[in-house]
């Protein structure tokens, strides 16, 4: 049985701009003993994953669901109470991103480690010291650092002390946000192979947030990519690193600058989304080298760039583009009106020789399907974008329409 | 001009055959800082740069790789004169710039430029992206106002923030950490410099980002021939991003040479160790532990005597290494290394 097992969970809240969809309908597993690594770019939603399954939630959430199992209890129907009790810290522990830096400056080590031992388990103070001290010795720092402040430590040794915080209720699964991030090489080597003996000493479950995909082969069984709230690829990290699926995951591991191997580094261009409005059909679409005509460009993508065209007088022939709404199936077409004089026939060729010219410069152009001459006006039909679905088998799924027989026949066509 | 008299360290290259000075010289350069000391105690030197010796010629990258606390980044505002030397001698193209006055250094200000850290932070935040590239060419009272225009619309088009017009208007914080590291690269390149420090430029950003920021210094430096000086912790960005290497280890030079070389056959033990403890991706490393160095690098106020490696050297001789400071020799053509027993 998973010692933590992730089903639709989904999480979003609310800001002026509208919802954040942070977390948007991921699922995901992890056995005892196992890791497995959420990697993917900043403002992805891997942090908020983890807030999630801790139930560390702000005031203003909008939505909250999805089964998260502790060996096999739906921990998501505990009372607040009930959670914090026993799940939150006893279950799941995390080691939180820079948490080195929030050691209390005023308070020795061991009595921080020892805080929730009294708080959770009513231990007496000098027990609940002996346990910080023992916990301590199990992250390979001396006793006597319980004694000492923060800032008499060095900034591996304040990151053994946090992780020491995190194991000390001796929790199944335990979160690690980005553990090494502030840390030097050789202290962040060090560190990782304090992780790994304490996974095989006591099976801890690792759920490990990282961007770096490197780092994150020196843990992971296995891999969850993350992008825009989504997992988009999903397997383990003997399939997914040798033969990535999804053209994120590509990208992301040809980022990676290598010290051995030969290959140069690529960087992917752009930005993620903004999580208050991500893109129709698959989120990565606008950043894609290979994304087509279903993968999704929204009716304002395309409108935009006719305007664009309009204005700047590249194709002489346009008056004005307007985006609309048309029934029955609420599909989005363009209204493009052609200039006076200019007969609606003569501009859909143009449109039509425009696209079978400067797609490859513009993909914006795959997402049209028709272009049609009306009797004043020019009509465009778009392609409807239809986000992707997780497919391939249980060692390795992606969600890419190139995967899937439907958009292979798209692609071809 | 008379050629400087050097100390005559092989990494403090003098003038070459055809007569040109390096664009920077650092000869046996030491920063000190005085911390602590009260009434009957006496203050204690954090040796930050202890004797380093550079040359760098025109147009290269030279990376400093080096752990936190190794006197990296003070390296890299000693060199911009940001801090005086306490000793040695630091020539910015056969000039010696070692204890000028900063009101003399105008000049040089104009010359050298940094790009910081931390993009977040390094920029005001009130001012919109066009008054911060604005900025330095008002303190050097450069150019008209027209002039100034087309100036940070050509730099903002050089750092690929397109359109200039929608970008210059905008705040710090409407930028992505990628757009302002950007901002920041423009920044630096407003002046035309022709050397720049650029300080850990991608270590703030994510993964995906930083190789975008780095090829755009390098095309930079390519178009318009800059000296960089990358400082850095990160080896594989060095190692794709420069033409040297320089490895700092507690305030002093360990090893430096071309990149492939340092990289390919490291002499140091520390250069070995460091190349040991970072992975590569490969599902493989979940499976063996890493090979790490224990403890941790030597506090600056007493470094160890001899090499100041050898507490944590794993092939340290005792009676050699624990005595004799190793000085910098020049093992391979071009590459140094200070170590007792590289061969």
């Amino acid at each position: 049985m998973p010692a933590l097992e992730v089903q639709n969970l989904r999480y979003h809240y609310r800001t002026r701009r509208g919802p954040v969809r942070a977390v948007d309908d991921i699922s995901f597993s992890v056995e005892p003993g196992k890791t497995i690594a959420i990697v993917g770019e900043s403002g992805c939603g891997k942090t908020s994953t983890a807030n999630a399954i801790l139930r560390l939630l702000p005031r203003n959430v909008e939505e909250y669901e999805g089964k998260v199992l502790l060996d096999g209890q739906d921990v998501m129907q505990y009372s607040n109470e009930e959670f914090r009790q026993k799940v939150r810290w006893r279950g799941i522990s995390m080691v939180f991103q820079g948490a080195m830096n929030s050691l209390s400056p005023t308070t020795r080590c061991g009595l921080q480690i020892a805080e929730p031992l009294i708080v959770h388990y009513d231990l007496e103070r000098e027990e609940a010291l002996a346990a910080a001290r023992e916990g301590l010795k199990g992250v390979g720092l001396s006793e006597d650092v319980a004694k000492r402040f923060p800032h008499e430590l060095s900034g591996g040794m304040k990151q053994r002390v946090v992780i020491a915080m995190a194991l000390v209720l001796k929790p199944k699964v335990v979160i690690l946000d980005e553990p090494t991030s502030a840390l030097d090489v050789m202290t962040q080597a060090n560190i990782i192979n304090l992780l790994k003996n304490l996974q095989r000493d006591v099976r801890l479950a690792y759920i490990f947030i990282t961007h770096d995909l490197g780092l994150a082969s020196e843990l992971a069984d296995d891999v969850a990519i993350m992008y825009a709230g989504k997992i988009i690829e999903i397997g383990t990290a003997a399939r997914i690193y040798p033969s990535p699926q999804h053209p994120y995951t590509q990208k992301l591991i040809h980022s990676v600058p290598l010290l051995r191997g030969e290959s140069a580094p690529d960087f992917i261009p752009g930005a993620p989304p903004d999580l208050t409005s991500v893109p129709l059909g698959c989120r990565f679409h606008p950043r894609c080298p290979v994304s087509f005509k279903i993968c999704g460009w929204s009716a304002s993508d395309l409108e935009s760039f006719f305007a664009l065209r309009a204005r700047t007088e590249a194709d002489p022939g346009i008056q004005k583009v307007s985006a609309k709404k048309f029934e029955p199936k609420d599909s989005w077409k363009l209204v493009v009106t052609p200039k006076e004089g200019v007969a609606p026939a003569d501009l859909a060729a143009e449109i039509q020789s425009l696209i079978a010219f400067e797609v490859a410069k513009h993909p914006v152009l795959r997402a049209v399907e028709k272009v049609h001459a009306g009797t004043s006006r020019v009509l465009i039909t778009l392609y409807e974008a239809r986000a992707p679905e997780l497919t391939g088998d249980n060692g390795q799924r992606a969600s890419c329409w190139l995967l899937t027989e439907e958009g292979k026949q798209y692609a071809a066509a | 001009m008379q050629p400087p008299e050097l100390t005559g360290s092989p990494a403090a290259l003098p003038v070459s055959g055809d007569g040109e000075y390096p664009q920077l010289q650092l000869d046996e350069l030491r920063m000190w800082f005085m911390v602590g000391g009260g009434l009957f105690r006496p203050p204690m030197a954090v040796k930050a740069v202890d004797g380093v010796s550079i040359a760098m010629w025109k147009g290269e990258t030279l990376a400093i790789v080096g752990e936190s606390g190794s006197g990296k980044t003070t390296l890299g505002r000693v060199v911009l004169r940001l801090l005086e030397p306490t000793e040695g001698r630091l020539l910015y193209a056969g000039m010696d710039i070692t204890h000028a006055w900063q009101r003399d250094l105008m000049w040089l200000r104009r010359k050298a430029g940094i790009i910081p850290q931390d993009p977040y932070s390094s920029v005001n935040p009130t001012f919109p992206i066009y008054r911060i590239l604005e900025e330095p060419l008002a303190v050097h009272r450069l150019g008209t106002p027209e002039e100034r225009a087309e100036k940070i619309s050509r730099a903002l088009e050089n750092v690929k923030l397109n359109p200039p017009d929608l970008f210059q208007a905008k705040f710090p914080h409407q930028l992505s950490g990628g757009q302002r590291q950007r901002v920041a690269v423009a920044r630096a390149m407003i002046l035309e410099p022709e050397f720049i420090v650029a300080d850990e430029p991608v270590s703030m950003l994510d993964a995906s980002v930083r190789i975008s920021i780095l090829r755009l210094l390098r095309q930079l430096q390519r178009k318009f021939g800059i000296t960089f000086l990358y400082i850095t912790h990160d080896l594989a960005t060095a190692r794709h991003f420069s033409d040297r290497v320089g490895i700092m280890y507690a305030g002093k030079l360990a090893e430096m040479g071309p990149v492939d070389a340092v990289l390919g056959e490291p002499l140091h033990p520390y250069t070995q160790a460091l190349i040991e403890a970072i992975p590569d991706p490969d599902p493989e490393n979940r499976l063996r532990d890493r090979p790490a160095l224990p403890g941790e690098p030597p506090i600056l106020t007493a470094p160890p005597p001899g090499c100041r490696f050898h507490p944590r050297c794993p092939i340290a001789k005792p009676g050699l290494c624990d005595v004799v400071e190793p000085p910098l020799r020049e093992l391979r053509p071009d590459h140094l290394v200070a170590c007792h027993l590289a061969s």
